[in-house]
């Protein structure tokens, strides 16, 4: 379960950031009090455009960053004052992860296991069961620097469910990656989803959204445009379809 | 968790071959080759120097006093020919041609000066460009000149003690050790504070940098470990990395002087093998670790602010020269450690290796030096701290 209130995240602006975004202002709002829930056993999607603050979110919920005010609970446990313990419930993936290329996806893995405290006995039987369902057995002591986008991908998938996390945050998960490759992340989307995981991921992908979310949040210029289930926001659809629908909000909030 | 971040971090570190290179090969082997070019190199210019024969042109009379003893002057002091000239423009334009490496002008009447008790004139020629000329005739004429000065003590009846009043002795109370520890100590902390900087560059901007750079560092973010954990774990590969370069460069000189032979005065051989005790190993030591680890807090919080490799290689290059150069002091003779230069850092290293090397050492002085520097790296750390727990610096 992950549950948010009136999350918000300002960020001090340098010099150098102030001519790149063209403002006086000291400060930028990436956050603006946004607040919604995800349940465990469904998928929740964080939809907006570049810059709408959707990676700042995620980031916020995998304690790499710290709000500036509001409050997240990670399964119960409260991630802004207890982020270590909080981390320990969390596995995290984006689409520009990288990989210790200099190390093998075992050596990675085990790296990954020692860090989350991982028993010697877990650690085999996940490996074991992971290395089989993601077939990665034959290239598990190759250098992952020598390994193909897809082999590197399915060795980050391994690297995030390690630690058998109760919630699991993706941040664009398929960006860049082919149909073949991004197939793995949606398997293992929905696998996560029939284990009763908690799962929120960002997408810009609408047909991916459409096949794999249960609820959705649209966010844009950090605030939160709307925030239900599925199926409500289908039935409130005033567009034809999912994209355009999108793009109507985010216009009409552009001119509000 | 600091252990399992360290072990990481090194085995990576260990295959990364630029990493590699300048941490082991580079500083091992530039001692070894740059002692071997220099000793061969030097060897042969002796051995030309020795053998080569050298013309010496004369304008003057048959058998004037100067040819007369320059002829008498063993080969051992080099292989020359004595050639006499009739005029000088002649002699000018072999010199000039180098078919002639020195021309004497020896003034007509040059042996009735010297037995009438009169100053002879003399003048010689050479050309600057031809190295180690001017020296040549110099030795020459100190002999000549010394053979003339006795001639006239014998035909003046006067005993040459009577002419000299006082015979001084000069004698040296410093040890050799000591000698060696002040004139050349200042090599040693040298060479550690050079290498031991380049030894942590390519792990910091790699550990920091690099981890940003190829987006692993957020994940590793994600993981219940403190910043505080992941910081000590990677810097401790940064000073490990420094530590072990400068020890390569220190083995690679101790090889050079042991295997390839360059120091042949068994003497001198005998000061430095006196002077590597363990005790002066565990002093010297405990003098350059807290410098490694100021290094290391120096540049980490440069590479955390970096945005890639290059920027960070950029900023930390230069820095270099700021961090070296004060370790050039240890070359300045008269420099000694005392209270303020105990308080400057890095000088303080190099000046307190030297009295360590010497054997004249200050415990007191020694003991602030150490303390200055534990300051300074501690301070380092907390500003790498700092740094790293910015999220914005560590996060792209």
């Amino acid at each position: 379960m992950i549950e948010v209130s009136n999350l918000s995240k300002e960020f001090v602006l340098n010099r150098q950031q102030r001519k790149e975004l063209n403002t006086t202002e000291k400060t930028a709002l990436a956050v603006d009090n946004i607040s919604f829930k995800c349940e465990p056993g469904r998928v929740f999607s964080l939809l907006g455009p570049n810059g709408a603050g959707k990676t700042t979110t995620l980031r916020m919920l995998s304690t790499i960053f710290k709000p500036t005010s509001g409050t997240i609970k990670i399964a119960g446990i409260d991630a802004v004052s207890n982020s270590q313990e909080a981390r320990k419930k969390i596995g995290f993936l984006t689409g520009s992860t990288g990989l210790y290329a200099r190390l093998t996806p075992n050596e990675l893995i085990q790296y990954f296991a020692d860090l989350y405290g991982v028993s010697k006995k877990d650690l085999e039987e996940r490996k074991e069961r992971l290395y089989t369902l993601l077939d990665m057995k034959e290239f598990q002591n190759k250098r992952i620097g020598k390994l193909s986008t897809g082999m590197k991908q399915k060795v980050s998938i391994c690297r995030t469910m390690i630690h058998d996390p109760e919630v699991v945050v993706f941040d664009e998960p398929t960006s860049g990656l082919d149909v073949i490759t991004a197939e793995n992340i949606i398997k293992l989307i929905l696998d996560c989803k029939q284990q009763g995981k908690t799962v929120i991921f960002s997408s810009h992908i609408m047909s991916e959204v459409d096949l794999l979310c249960d609820d959705l949040a649209i966010i844009h210029k950090g605030k939160l445009l709307f925030s239900g289930t599925m199926s409500t926001f289908k039935e409130n659809m005033k567009a034809e379809n999912l994209t355009a629908e999108f793009i109507r909000l985010v216009h009409e909030s552009q001119n509000a | 968790m600091i252990f399992t971040i360290f072990k990481k971090e090194l085995k990576d570190t260990l295959r990364d071959r630029r990493t590699l290179m300048m941490m082991l090969v580079i500083p091992m082997l530039i001692f070894p080759v740059i002692m071997n070019v220099f000793v061969s190199v030097s060897a042969s210019f002796q051995e030309e120097a020795a053998t080569k024969k050298i013309k010496i042109g004369i304008v003057g009379a048959p058998n004037n006093f100067l040819q007369t003893e320059l002829n008498a002057i063993p080969a051992s002091f080099g292989n020359k020919e004595v050639i006499l000239y009739k005029d000088t423009l002649s002699m000018l334009a072999d010199l000039k041609l180098d078919s002639l490496q020195l021309g004497a002008y020896v003034k007509l009447g040059f042996n009735t000066y010297l037995d009438s008790m009169k100053p002879a004139p003399l003048t010689f020629y050479f050309n600057a460009t031809d190295m180690g000329m001017q020296e040549r005739a110099e030795g020459y004429m100190e002999i000549i000149q010394e053979k003339a000065i006795q001639q006239r003590y014998l035909k003046l009846g006067v005993n040459q003690d009577k002419v000299n009043p006082i015979e001084t002795t000069y004698t040296n109370i410093a040890s050799d050790k000591e000698m060696v520890g002040k004139l050349a100590g200042g090599i040693l902390p040298y060479i550690f504070i050079a290498f031991g900087f380049i030894g942590c560059m390519y792990p910091a901007i790699d550990l920091f940098t690099g981890e940003k750079e190829r987006g692993t560092i957020e994940t590793l973010l994600t993981t219940p470990v403190a910043r505080w954990q992941i910081l000590f774990g990677k810097m401790g590969v940064v000073v490990l990395s420094g530590l072990v370069a400068a020890s390569c460069a220190l083995l690679g000189l101790f090889l050079s002087i042991e295997v390839l032979d360059v120091v042949d005065n068994k003497e001198i051989l005998n000061i430095i093998h006196s002077i590597l005790s363990p005790t002066f190993i565990i002093l010297l030591y405990s003098l350059l670790i807290p410098l490694t680890v100021f290094f290391a807090g120096v540049m980490i919080p440069i590479a955390v602010y970096a945005k890639s490799f290059k920027e960070a290689q950029s900023i930390i290059t230069p820095l270099n020269i700021v961090m070296v150069m004060p370790a050039m002091v240890g070359f300045f003779p008269g420099v000694e450690l005392n209270l303020v230069t105990a308080c400057i850092p890095v000088v303080n290293i190099v000046l307190a290796t030297k009295e360590l090397i010497a054997g004249t050492l200050d415990f007191s002085l020694v003991a602030l030096s150490f303390s200055v520097m534990f300051v300074l790296a501690t301070l380092a750390v907390f500003v790498s701290y700092k740094r790293f727990d910015k999220e914005t610096n560590v996060v792209m």
